[in-house]
């Protein structure tokens, strides 16, 4: 698995449901990952109809009785791109992380202002 | 909408998120009973085969009991918004191999129940199959949380 970013899963809630599909469930059905996202009904609607265009995730439609039921499921193609995607996401957070914890043990003393700042580095975005 | 990479944070709500997914993972109050049912029409196997009058068959109990079993799969998937088929002995990975141990434990008391009454001890043949439902019981409990364990984790995703 390559870590690499994926555009279509970078926005946060696109992010929430694939990462959610991908936690190991086989159908996930639509209360179910709308409360656990913690979005609403019509943007966990939005935002799976974009992914379900992609061919990122699958869409199975019923009914139980009046009431209708919605289940999500992620493609193979969806799960290797959320991989992916999670993988870049550690490494940057680990990035973050170890850049921070240089910065906290190169900090000034009080007095000290000589000392050159440390640049954290580039993130996706923020050219 | 926020994007991703400026929010250092992306990841552990994507924890805070799964957790509350693995959460919805809770049986309903009748699963573990209905369960309990399942596994003590199986171990009634042994009593049927030698105790059932002349003329009943034993086929519609066993057409019950897959039935009971469907039924407590779609019911369980219906009442917590998730479904997780049955892939292998070893899942979920987390934790100890409890099918492979479910499975082990219902052969074993099936085998001792079939051994006890050919010998003619009902009273332990029984026995034996009360604690194998118990066993079984606490097997799908166990079988529940590495489930659980396995959604909070990612399921392999990082």
């Amino acid at each position: 698995m390559t870590a690499r970013p994926d555009p279509l899963i970078h926005p946060i809630t696109r992010l929430s449901i694939c990462g959610l599909l991908a936690a190991g469930a086989d159908w996930v059905e639509f209360a179910a990952l709308r409360d656990a996202a913690g979005t609403s009904d019509s943007v966990l609607s939005k935002q799976s109809r974009v992914l379900e265009d992609a061919g990122y995730v699958e869409v199975r439609k019923g009914a139980v009785g009046r009431r209708p039921r919605t289940w999500f499921r992620l493609t193979a193609e969806g799960r290797q791109a959320v991989e992916g995607h999670l993988a870049w996401l550690a490494q940057l957070e680990e990035a973050v992380s170890a850049s921070t914890r240089t910065a906290q043990q190169a900090r000034p003393l009080p007095g000290d202002r000589d000392q050159p700042r440390r640049v954290p580095p580039p993130l996706l975005g923020s050219s | 909408m926020s994007d991703v990479a400026r929010d250092p944070a992306a990841l552990e709500l994507l924890r805070t998120q799964r957790s509350r997914l693995a959460d919805r993972m809770r049986p309903p109050w009748w699963h573990l009973p209905g369960v309990a049912i399942l596994w003590a029409l199986t171990f009634a196997y042994p009593f049927s085969s030698r105790f059932l009058p002349q003329g009943v068959r034993i086929w519609p109990i066993l057409v019950v009991g897959v039935a009971l079993a469907c039924a407590l799969q779609w019911g369980l998937a219906r009442a917590t918004g998730i479904k997780v088929g049955f892939r292998n002995l070893r899942y979920p990975p987390a934790g100890r191999p409890v099918r492979i141990a479910i499975l082990v434990v219902g052969l074993a008391a099936l085998v001792t129940e079939t051994f006890l009454i050919g010998r003619g001890l009902l009273v332990a043949a029984i026995v034996v199959a009360a604690l194998a439902v118990v066993a079984e019981v606490a097997g799908q409990q166990a079988a529940l949380r590495g489930i659980r364990q396995e959604l909070r984790g990612g399921g392999g995703a990082a």
